[in-house]
């Protein structure tokens, strides 16, 4: 008798046993990211998204190619490589955003309470859009540009305070920024719920002048 | 009165002949059980080419990423002979490492901090903390955002190196950086001055969002010092077309 109640004990232990070992295992896989859990559109989304930068790094392996062959050539003339290294110098200095730049792009207008988090979220959204240099009112976001809030609720870009209403200008394509920043459901869409009272206002710009970086302060 | 060893030997090798049917059936019934509530869930006929599809321009994109790599190094080996040639051909080959230095263009080494920042495992979490549970793009940029506070010199993100046109991609709840896929666990490796990194960690008005759902909801965010990190060089596209020099 003692010996048949032992085996059920054991059994129901052994059952549950089971049962939580699988529930362990499934809950573990809704947890870890993997593709198959995405919805038909976003795969679409991500898709797109890898073709670009498969598209940017072929146009730059266009460019990198050209670049190996002028400098054999300049070598084997005797020119020497001086031109090719001083394009390289100047398109070093807009992508680490140590020279001023212009171009098209767009504006975008805070007028009311915002933080540095979203500030940092926004920059970065422009920067998912393709921007190519982007500036919050007259400071330039640089490499190692980062966010802050300052005692006085107004934010610090590169620890230096920047007072509201602020303006941040973004270059690159301005229909592509401009949609990625205005669509149903995008960043501008998702801060006007949150900040009820702040006025947001996107414009799409011809001519933007942004200055170089600012050197970071600490 | 104390039992003979053999019949409670007997009786163990009793219920141990039970208990393995009586796990593998619990595993049965289980896994019957979920399967059956997900294939109802699971109407996505498309998903099978999508994902193949994603996945063939991730591995393209590792190729291409791959001979831009080499391209680039070959260009500098080219420069670098010949600038032994004039002094001015010299001066400008040192503004050049200069610049692809502070652009994140080659890799570096040095001290730093390890943050670890991962999905919560093995803590069973209702379905509406789930999103407080799993990581999002903004706890990235946030981490970076910190990081950079507290004086990096250099960041990458699972190997991916963190340069002015980095951004941090969302998609469902996938995650781009420097637009390749990405998963978690997220490994954010940061070279710079240790305990002005720390102390930037530790501010408990920084991350706040972060640390608490690592401490309700059991979200994996862990800071650690770590010497001699290596974060690479960034291997993507410069991408300037629209900005103009003056």
């Amino acid at each position: 008798m003692r010996t048949n109640s032992g085996a059920i004990w054991a059994s129901i232990i052994a059952l549950f046993l089971g049962f939580a070992a699988v529930t362990q295992v499934r809950s573990q896989d809704v947890f870890s990211r993997s593709l198959n859990l995405e919805t038909p559109s976003s795969l679409t989304t991500l898709i797109a998204n890898l073709s670009e930068t498969n598209n940017e790094l072929r146009n730059e392996i266009f460019d990198v190619r050209r670049d190996v062959s002028d400098a054999q050539n300049s070598i084997s003339s005797g020119q020497g490589t001086l031109s090719e290294a001083e394009r390289q110098v100047a398109q070093l200095r807009v992508f680490s955003a140590q020279s001023a730049v212009a171009g098209p792009g767009v504006a975008v207008r805070i007028e009311g309470a915002f933080d540095e988090r979203a500030l940092s979220d926004l920059v970065n959204e422009l920067g998912n859009a393709g921007s190519e240099a982007i500036a919050v009112n007259e400071m330039r976001v640089g490499p190692k540009s980062y966010f802050s809030g300052t005692v006085d609720h107004s934010i610090a870009v590169d620890n230096r305070p920047l007072r509201g209403p602020w303006t941040v200008r973004a270059i690159g394509s301005p229909d592509v920024v401009y949609v990625a920043m205005t669509r149903t459901g995008g960043i501008i869409g998702q801060f006007e719920l949150i900040y009820r009272t702040t006025r947001f206002s996107v414009t799409k710009e011809t001519a933007l002048d942004l200055p170089a970086q600012v050197v970071a302060s600490r | 009165m104390a039992e003979s060893p053999a019949p409670r030997k007997r009786r163990l090798s009793n219920s141990l002949v039970l208990l393995v049917p009586a796990v593998l059936f619990g595993l049965l019934v289980t896994l019957q059980w979920r399967t059956q509530a997900e294939r109802s869930e699971l109407s996505v006929r498309y998903n099978a080419p999508l994902i193949d599809a994603a996945n063939a321009l991730q591995n393209e994109q590792n190729d291409l990423k791959g001979q831009l790599a080499e391209l680039r190094a070959r260009l500098d080996e080219i420069q670098r002979n010949a600038s032994t040639q004039s002094g001015a051909a010299r001066e400008l080959q040192t503004r050049l490492d200069e610049l692809k230095a502070s652009a994140g263009l080659t890799p570096e080494s040095g001290d730093g901090v390890v943050v670890q920042l991962d999905d919560a495992r093995n803590v069973s979490v209702s379905s509406r903390d789930i999103d407080k549970s799993i990581c999002h793009a903004t706890d990235l940029t946030d981490i970076i955002n910190t990081a950079w506070k507290g004086g990096a010199q250099a960041i990458a993100v699972n190997d991916e190196r963190v340069v002015n046109s980095s951004s941090v991609y969302c998609v469902g709840s996938t995650i781009m950086v420097n637009g390749t896929l990405m998963s978690p666990p997220f490994n954010i490796a940061a070279i710079g001055p240790q305990n002005s990194l720390l102390g930037a960690f530790d501010d408990p008005n920084q991350l706040q969002d972060i640390k608490q759902r690592r401490d309700v909801q059991g979200l994996g965010f862990r800071v650690s010092r770590a010497s001699a990190v290596h974060v690479p060089a960034y291997s993507g596209a410069l991408n300037v077309r629209y900005a103009e020099p003056h």
